[in-house]
Order: structure tokens, then C-alpha cells, then sequence
């Protein structure tokens, strides 16, 4: 049960991570390499306000809003110019971002980790049937559902998640119905990169917060997002979950062979059914 | 492979002149150009007498051969690879295997290298034949992952696990002391000159022309007989057999050969060196590598923050100079 | 003639960064030192904090020895081996008179192989696996610091002391975490300590929930965790929220100290017993000495890689001196036959057999300051170098 538990809480974080570069990736078809470094920024933005302020829950707000601006930014002057450029040259530019932001962090923090107090609510554990599972992830889990359920309440129900869809599916026809699909391109971005901050200021308490945080994490994230198609948020749940709980179970019962079971899974997906496992094509949410 | 050049002689592609925005033609001038930077390579070497000049300029001619090799998949066959650390990575075990566990000479492990990388590249072809795209590149990176994560746990005994394995040797002629760099870098020299000739006349050959319409138009390529899958695993297949020298000269130069070869940074940083030099050129990934290793000395050697001076660098190139420092030049030359 | 000046132009750029001036051989005007560190990335904390023990130890001689000014240049590894080598290379052909490096064992012995070569001595303050002064040893390379063994035996011993009587182990997966292991296992064994369950980590898992989960559920009395790096902090951290320290017995080596403490937070840090290379409370003169000039520079306490490098190149630069000739195959011998009297640690004892000082072993265990203060180390059990180092045969 704590086994479920945990690998439930590493899907739920996984999740949040995933849907904002399946996010970018559906709308934009631009792959974020920066993400992890813009989660990374996440966990070190929330560690300052909540230093700051000893308010954990303000931390929680206002870290993805400090990512969604940094997020417009980055989409207004380092994306947009290079939209008619062939794909690889998001892979550089987004390098570079990945730089900048490291550096930043390295300036701003020094090289020493840090670590976020949960507030005191939120710590400790609860003892269920004689095992201790620790509340934070609990908390996780409950935001992470509670995420899910917006996002694709979001998305497929509501108006703003028409006009998204409207214009990743066909921009020109949007912006002939009066759609600005320029600000609608940099909202989604900008969107992306909150959850990416999201999942940083979540992790916070739970994993080390340190420069290197990003790059261990967006490799996973990678995993999520093929599983479950690139641009499906449905599906990154599942790929999150699947992942998640092949983590958990991995390591309690074969600990060694858990990189590479996931990555066979991974490799005979992107073989046999390149869309994702969990999608009939390419599509938003 | 003969048949496909002889398909292609047949029916005579017509030559890569035409450009998108980001390649540029004229084989002739991108040829004397990167000659011209062997030449002052080779000036260097000859003038300075200093072993860390000397080894310097090994790690860029050896990163220049890598990113060679990484064009030929890329910027001539449009095969956008994010695992080539693999074939650079199992070349370099590959020739240290050679040399140390067998005590096989320099050139044999040399030969080991480069058909090791074949091997693996035309392997990864080959398992992602029927995969094309976006999806091909993630494939390529996946792979890449398995295969150093294998070697990094699974494969410990072999690979030396996170210490790798240091005193990999260097070559043995006559009474030449190749331990010196600045008698090394003439081993690395040599090869820098045979991969650049080798690279051109593959790209003039048949094949090559062959290899240039995969990545211009698949489809019409198809339409006059040549086999797409087949180009791609040749393709692969000797992009893996250049990155995997590279590797092996790596080994050699450092003296240590690491998991950390296999690294998906590795992948990613020879990418970018060809891009900011240029793709689907010679000068182009020979002035990405020079300028990317030269630039984080200098920015190094006058600030703590050259890391993201670095960023900068690169955002500023993208958006600037697509057609990166190759092009830049190539230009320039052109207009002489 | 334009393109002749562009075609220059880019050519000497090319060039400028290549070319460093070259100093001629063994030249006597400064006293040259190369701090190859990783200054950057996963160890660059570990890397600052070597870097200003050995600025202490420099300032300590108004940075002068051998009557020639000490010129100290750092170079970042970046936590890569790769980068160690070329650092170390590009160093070498500067004509230096010491190496100093560097955090990672792997690192270590390759940058040897290139010290070696060049017959440069090589200062170690901190990588402890055995093959450095073992099977890989070289007549240039000392290490004034703990080795692999020395700490199993420490960690054997505190084991025993505190009465433990079953014994659950997470260990990284990497030869020195292995050999580590399979050491200390026997060890254990051997003194009536039964091992029930052990699981390998691989270097860099995000997430020790399901493995801490295990240990608790196992029934042992106490917990060996022998992880690295970032992983020290992930599984602390994750051990805060269960609880671990105060259900368990945590010790490890090299597991806790007051920086970690910071990362890790007060929750998942105090109780922890770890291994202590160096403390800053231990009651030498030198120590008091060093220890405020220390926080008078830095505005806080040196940590272990501090005192551990401040150490090391004061106790090297001393030797130095005392030869009084400048020529380095006296200085190697002077070195291999030295005694440290009054290290930060108390004696130590350069041994020639193999170049590693014999020293006296530290183990603490985390509390808070004062209460509620951050977290520091109380220094709970000492070892005597003669329990700890087998004579050189």
C-alpha cells in the first residue's frame, strides 16, 4: 500500500512536469528543452519566497506565476523569431535559455542545495494500518488529481480550451475569426512554463533543490510525454502514472533493472505505436 | 552499397545546388576554406611547442572529426540524431577494449573504433526503419540512453562503471614518445585531414549525392528507384563509423575512457556545435567546434559567469546567424 | 586585400585562445600551484570549499614559501573527468609545482596518470578509494586524508560501540560504493552484527521512499547508508518525512555535516551519525587558528572539505619550506618521510610506503544548535590511527 502510495506521489509530480511540455509540444510544436531548467527555477523561486515570507502556501501561487512571465518573455523574443526555422534551432536557443537560467540560479543561490520546509500541517506522517506514509505526499497527490482534473476540465470544456485548440489545429481559420493567435501562442507558453514552476515549488520539500535538479528529472519527462503522445494530456497522466508506479514497484522489488525496463517499454512504444500508448493520433488533450 | 551507387550514377540526381534557407552550395569553396584551417591548425602545431596548446588542438581537430561525422547523418542525409554519444561512446571503448584487454596496436584499435560505430548506427537504422520524423529522433535518444546505462550498470566489469577506465595508451611507432601532446597531435592531424577529404569526396560520390536527396526529397528519390531505407542505414551507418574514430582519438587523448562519453550531453553538444558552425557543410562543424571549445576557455579565463555568457552566445547565434559561423564565411569567401 | 584582413582577422581569433604564454622550464620565479576542482556542477560546493581551505592555508604564509610568492589558478572541472584531464593537462604544460585535486575518486586517478607522467606532485585532500594509495599508487600523488578502509573500520567499530544488532544497508551503485559494501559487510559479520537486507541505488535516484520504506519495515535496529553527492540530501530529506533518524540508528560515512544539514533541513538531519573527516571544534592550537582566520574571511565555519584542504596544503607547503632547496624530488622525499604534529586533527603521519598519512578517525552525530539552532555536529566517538591503518608491510 505505501509501495502505491509513493509511486502514486512520483506520478502525480511527473504529471504536473509532463503536461506542461506535452502542453507546449501540442499547441506549439515546439519541443521545451528548457523545461527542466524552468522547474528547476521553480523549486529555487519557491524556496525564496517561502524563506522570505515563511508562507509555503504563497511559494505554492506565486513560483508559477514568476514562471508564466518568464515564460512569455522567452516565447516573445527568443521563440518567435525562429518559428520558419527549421526545428533544430529550438534545440540551441532553448539550450541557451537552459544556460542563462542555470547561471542565474548559480548567481543569485550559490552552489549549495536547498530545502523547503513543508508548512507544519503538512509534515510528518500518518499512520494507516501500521505503516507511516508521510502527509506532504499525500498533499501531492491530492493537487496533483486536483491539476488533472482542471487541466482537462480546461482544455476540453471550456472556452479558452476551444480557442487553444482552435488554433493549434488551425491557426490561419482562427485568426480569421478574429482569434490573436500570437497572444494565444504565448499564453500557452507561458501556461507550460507555470507548470513547470508548479511542479519545482512541489518538489521543493520533497526532492534536494539544487542546479542539477533539472537535467535528473527531464529525462523522465521525456518518457512521460512519448508514452502518452506528444500533445495528449489524457495521456500523460497514464504515461505518468505508468511510469510512476514502475519506480516504485522497481524498487522494492528489482531495483536494478528498473532504468532499463523503462526504457525498453519506452523504446517498443516509440516502435509499435509512436502516437503514445494511450492516444489514436496526435491531438490536444 | 555498390548497387545503390551505381542506381544513383544511372539515373544521375541532379547535384545539390539547390538551397534551403540554411545549407549553401559550392562544395569547391567549402573545401579550400576548411583546408585553409587544417593549414593554420598544422601552422600552429608546428610553432607552438606548448603541450597544452598542443592538446588543445587535438580536443578541437578530435571534436571537429565527431562533428564530421555527425553531418553526414545530418546535415547530408536530414537525419536529425540526438544519440550520436553512442557511436562516439562505443568507439572509444571499442579501440580501448582493442588496446588494452587484447593489446591490439593503435590502427587496429582504430579499425575497432570505426566499425563499432558502424555497426551501432547502422543498427539503430535499421531498429527504426519503419519510424520516421520527430519520432525517429526521440528513438535515437532512447537508444542512446539504454545503450549507457547498460554499460554504466549492467556492463560495469567492462566499461569500468562511473571511474571508467583510465590509462587508455597512446600510439607506438618507431621511438616516437607519443606521450607528448605535441607529437600526439600530428597522429590526430593526419586523420583530421583524411576525414575532411574523405567526408568531401563522399559528398561528390554517388552515394553521396544520393544521401543529399534523403534529406532534400525522400519522396522523389523513392519515385526514381533508389531504396530509402537502405540510404538511411548507410547513412547511419558511416555518421557511427566517423563519430566512433572520434571517440577513439578522445580515449586515446585524455588517456581515460568513462561511461560519461555516453552521456545524452555528448549527443547534445555536438548538435549544437554543428549548428552554430553551419550544417550540411565542411567549415561549418569545423568552426562550431573551434568556436565553442575557444569560446569557453576565454570566457572562463575573465569571469566565473562564462557559463551563461555561453547561453547568451547561442541565443544570440540562433536568431542571428542561422546559417552559423560557416556560412558566415563561406559568404564572405564566396564574394573574393 | 579585404578579405585578406576578415581571413587574419579570423584567424587570429582563432588562435588567441589557444595560445597561453609558455613559462621556460622549471622556472624559480613563483612558486606555481594548479587547484583542479569541479567548481561547478553536482560536486562545485564541494570544490568552493576545498578552494578556500587551501586560500587559508596560502594566507596563513602571507603567501610566500621557499622566499618566491605562490601563485595559485583554479580550473573548474565541471564535475566531469573529461574536463578534469584537460584541466589538468593545460595545467602541466604551465610548468606548476603542485596539482591539487581533485573530489571525484575516478577523477583522481586519472589526473594521476597524468601527474605521474610528468613527475608533478599531485596534493589529495579528499577522494578515498583505496586503489589512489593502493594498487594505483605513484611516488607524487599524496593523500593526507581518509581512505575507503579506514572509514569501514571506523564505521565497523561505531557500529559495535553502540550496540546495534541488526542492520539494513542502502548502497550506491559504483565500485567504490560495492567494494565498500562487500568490506564492511564481513566486517559487520564479523563482530556479531547481522546484516538483514541490502539495496543497491543507483547514483542519482530521485526518489528513496520505497527503500527507506523497506529499511523500516525490515526489523534492523540501524541503517547504513552509503550514498553520494545529491543523494545524501534526497534521501535524508525523504527519511524527515517517515521519521527515519528517530526509528533508526542512521550512520554512514561522510553522510552528515553542517552544510549537508542546511540542504537536508533540521527534520531529516539531527540523530544522523556520520563519519567526520574534520570538525571544527577539535581542540588544537592550529585548529583554533585556522578555524578563525576561517570565519573571519568567510563569515562562517569551515566545513570538512575546508579543514581537510587547508590541512593538506599546509602541512605540503610547510615540507616545502623546510627542505629549503628548490627541487621537487626533495620535496617528495621530505614529504613521504614527514610528521604532522599538529594537524587540525592532531598527528598525522606520512607513510612511505604508500604516500597516504596515517590519522586518527572522527565520528559525530547531528544536532541542533541550542535547541532549535541550525544544524551541527557533536563530535561522539574518536579513533587512534593505530586501530585504523594496518602497518605497511
Amino acid at each position: 500500500m505505501s509501495t502505491f502510495l509513493i509511486g502514486l506521489s512520483i506520478a502525480m509530480l511527473l504529471f504536473l512536469l509532463a503536461a506542461g511540455l506535452t502542453l507546449i509540444f501540442g499547441m506549439l510544436r515546439i519541443i521545451n528543452f528548457a523545461h527542466g531548467a524552468m522547474y528547476m527555477f521553480g523549486a529555487y523561486l519557491a524556496y525564496q519566497i517561502s524563506a522570505a515570507s515563511g508562507n509555503f502556501w504563497l511559494a505554492l501561487l506565486a513560483a508559477p506565476l514568476g514562471l508564466a512571465l518568464l515564460g512569455a518573455l522567452a516565447e516573445r523574443w527568443l521563440l518567435r523569431p525562429i518559428y520558419a526555422m527549421p526545428h533544430e534551432f529550438q534545440l540551441l536557443i532553448t539550450f541557451g535559455l537552459i544556460l542563462v537560467l542555470e547561471e542565474a540560479v548559480h548567481v543569485f543561490w550559490g552552489l549549495s542545495g536547498r530545502s523547503i520546509a513543508p508548512p507544519a500541517a503538512l509534515t510528518g506522517s500518518v499512520e494507516w494500518f501500521g505503516t507511516a506514509f508521510a502527509r506532504y505526499r499525500l498533499f501531492v497527490i491530492a493537487l496533483g488529481l486536483a491539476m488533472v482534473v482542471l487541466l482537462l476540465v480546461g482544455i476540453e470544456r471550456s472556452r479558452i480550451g476551444l480557442i487553444v485548440r482552435a488554433c493549434s489545429v488551425n491557426p490561419a481559420m482562427a485568426a480569421a475569426l478574429g482569434v490573436k493567435v500570437n497572444t494565444v501562442r504565448t499564453a500557452v507558453f507561458a501556461a507550460g512554463a507555470a507548470l513547470a514552476g508548479l511542479a519545482g515549488a512541489i518538489a521543493g520539500p520533497m526532492l534536494p533543490i539544487q542546479l542539477q535538479m533539472g537535467t535528473t528529472i527531464i529525462l523522465d519527462c521525456f518518457i512521460v510525454v512519448i508514452l502518452g503522445g506528444l500533445g495528449n494530456i489524457r495521456g500523460a497522466v497514464l504515461g505518468a502514472l505508468l511510469i510512476g508506479m514502475t519506480r516504485a514497484y522497481g524498487q522494492q522489488w528489482l531495483p536494478e533493472w528498473i532504468d532499463m525496463l523503462t526504457y525498453g517499454v519506452l523504446i517498443a512504444t516509440l516502435l509499435l505505436r509512436p502516437q503514445g500508448l494511450f492516444s489514436k493520433k496526435e491531438r490536444l488533450a | 552499397m555498390n548497387s545503390i551507387a551505381s542506381q544513383a550514377a544511372a539515373h544521375r540526381p541532379v547535384p545539390a545546388t539547390a538551397t534551403s534557407a540554411t545549407r549553401l552550395p559550392l562544395a569547391s569553396a567549402d573545401l579550400r576554406a576548411s583546408l585553409a584551417v587544417a593549414a593554420l591548425f598544422a601552422l600552429v602545431a608546428l610553432t607552438v611547442r606548448d603541450d597544452g596548446v598542443s592538446f588543445m588542438l587535438s580536443l578541437i581537430m578530435v571534436w571537429a572529426i565527431f562533428a564530421l561525422g555527425y553531418d553526414l547523418a545530418f546535415g547530408t542525409a536530414g537525419i536529425l540524431s540526438f544519440g550520436h554519444a553512442a557511436y562516439f561512446g562505443l568507439g572509444a571503448y571499442g579501440a580501448t577494449w582493442a588496446m588494452l584487454r587484447f593489446n591490439l596496436p593503435f590502427s587496429v584499435g582504430l579499425a575497432c573504433a570505426m566499425v563499432a560505430g558502424a555497426l551501432a548506427g547502422t543498427l539503430v537504422a535499421w531498429i527504426g526503419r519503419r519510424v520516421t520524423g520527430l519520432y525517429f529522433s526521440l528513438l535515437t535518444l532512447m537508444l542512446a540512453e539504454l545503450v549507457s546505462i547498460v554499460m554504466l550498470t549492467r556492463l560495469r566489469a567492462l566499461s569500468g562503471g562511473v571511474d571508467g577506465i583510465p590509462g587508455v595508451p597512446r600510439p607506438q611507432f618507431m621511438d616516437i614518445d607519443f606521450f607528448a601532446n605535441s607529437a600526439f597531435v600530428w597522429v590526430v592531424f593526419a586523420l583530421f585531414l583524411a576525414t575532411v577529404l574523405g567526408v568531401h569526396l563522399l559528398r561528390r560520390s554517388p552515394l553521396g549525392q544520393a544521401l543529399q536527396g534523403l534529406r532534400q526529397n525522400p519522396v522523389r528519390l523513392e519515385q526514381l528507384g533508389l531504396n530509402v531505407g537502405r540510404l538511411r542505414l548507410a547513412a547511419m551507418g558511416l555518421s557511427g563509423a566517423v563519430s566512433g574514430l572520434a571517440g577513439a582519438l578522445l580515449a586515446s587523448l585524455m588517456m581515460y575512457v568513462s561511461p560519461q562519453l555516453l552521456h545524452w550531453k555528448v549527443s547534445g553538444d555536438v548538435l549544437i556545435m554543428t549548428l552554430l558552425g553551419g550544417s550540411g557543410t565542411l567549415l561549418g562543424p569545423i568552426l562550431g567546434v573551434a568556436f565553442f571549445e575557444l569560446l569557453k576557455e576565454l570566457l572562463a579565463e575573465y569571469t566565473d559567469h562564462w557559463y551563461g555568457l555561453l547561453g547568451v552566445v547561442f541565443i544570440l547565434g540562433t536568431i542571428f546567424m542561422p546559417r552559423g559561423l560557416g556560412g558566415l564565411v563561406l559568404r564572405r569567401w564566396r564574394r573574393a | 586585400m579585404q578579405q585578406l584582413v576578415r581571413g587574419a582577422a579570423l584567424a587570429l581569433t582563432l588562435v588567441g585562445g589557444m595560445l597561453t604564454p609558455t613559462v621556460p622550464a622549471w622556472a624559480q620565479d613563483a612558486f606555481r600551484i594548479a587547484g583542479v576542482l569541479p567548481l561547478s556542477g553536482a560536486f562545485g560546493i564541494i570544490g568552493e570549499n576545498m578552494r578556500r581551505g587551501v586560500t587559508i592555508a596560502i594566507e596563513e604564509r602571507n603567501g610566500r614559501v621557499l622566499g618566491k610568492p605562490i601563485e595559485v589558478s583554479w580550473d573548474d572541472t565541471e564535475t566531469s573527468t573529461q574536463v578534469a584531464v584537460q584541466k589538468t593537462t593545460r595545467a602541466l604544460s604551465r610548468e606548476v609545482h603542485t596539482v591539487f585535486g581533485e573530489v571525484s575518486s575516478g577523477s583522481t586517478l586519472a589526473m594521476m596518470k597524468l601527474t605521474e607522467q610528468r613527475k608533478i606532485p599531485q596534493l589529495i585532500t579528499l577522494s578515498a578509494d583505496d586503489r589512489i594509495t593502493g594498487s594505483d599508487k605513484s611516488r607524487y600523488a599524496f593523500r593526507t586524508s581518509n581512505t575507503v578502509a579506514m572509514e569501514n573500520r571506523m564505521i565497523g567499530e561505531f557500529a559495535q560501540r553502540q550496540g546495534a544488532k541488526k542492520l539494513y544497508a542502502i548502497v550506491a551503485d559504483y565500485q567504490v560504493g560495492r567494494d565498500m559494501w562487500a568490506a564492511l559487510k564481513a566486517d559487520f559479520e564479523s563482530r556479531g552484527i547481522q546484516v538483514v537486507g541490502v539495496d543497491l541505488a543507483a547514483i542519482g535516484t530521485k526518489d528513496y521512499a520505497v527503500l527507506l520504506d523497506k529499511a523500516l519495515r525490515s526489523g534492523a535496529d540501524s541503517l547504513m547508508l552509503l550514498v553520494v553527492g545529491g543523494d545524501v540530501v534526497t534521501s535524508l530529506k525523504q527519511g524527515a518525512d517517515v521519521g527515519l533518524a528517530q526509528k533508526m540508528r542512521v550512520m554512514g560515512t561522510m553522510l552528515m555535516d553542517e552544510t549537508l544539514g542546511l540542504a537536508v533541513g533540521p527534520a531529516g538531519s539531527v540523530g544522523v551519525n556520520s563519519t567526520l573527516r574534520y570538525h571544527h571544534t577539535q581542540d588544537t592550537p592550529r585548529n583554533k587558528r585556522f578555524v578563525e582566520a576561517y570565519k573571519a574571511k568567510y563569515k562562517e565555519l569551515p566545513s570538512q572539505y575546508a579543514g581537510e584542504a587547508y590541512d593538506g596544503m599546509s602541512w605540503w607547503l610547510d615540507t616545502v619550506e623546510s627542505t629549503g632547496v628548490w627541487d621537487k624530488e626533495k620535496w617528495v622525499d621530505a614529504f613521504r618521510a614527514s610528521v604532522r604534529k599538529d594537524s587540525v586533527e592532531g598527528e598525522k603521519r606520512m607513510r612511505a610506503c604508500d604516500n597516504q598519512a596515517e590519522q586518527p578517525g572522527l565520528f559525530g552525530v547531528a544536532e541542533r544548535a541550542g535547541g532549535d539552532g541550525p544544524i551541527v555536529m557533536k563530535v561522539t566517538e574518536r579513533f587512534g590511527a593505530a586501530s585504523l591503518f594496518k602497518p605497511c608491510s
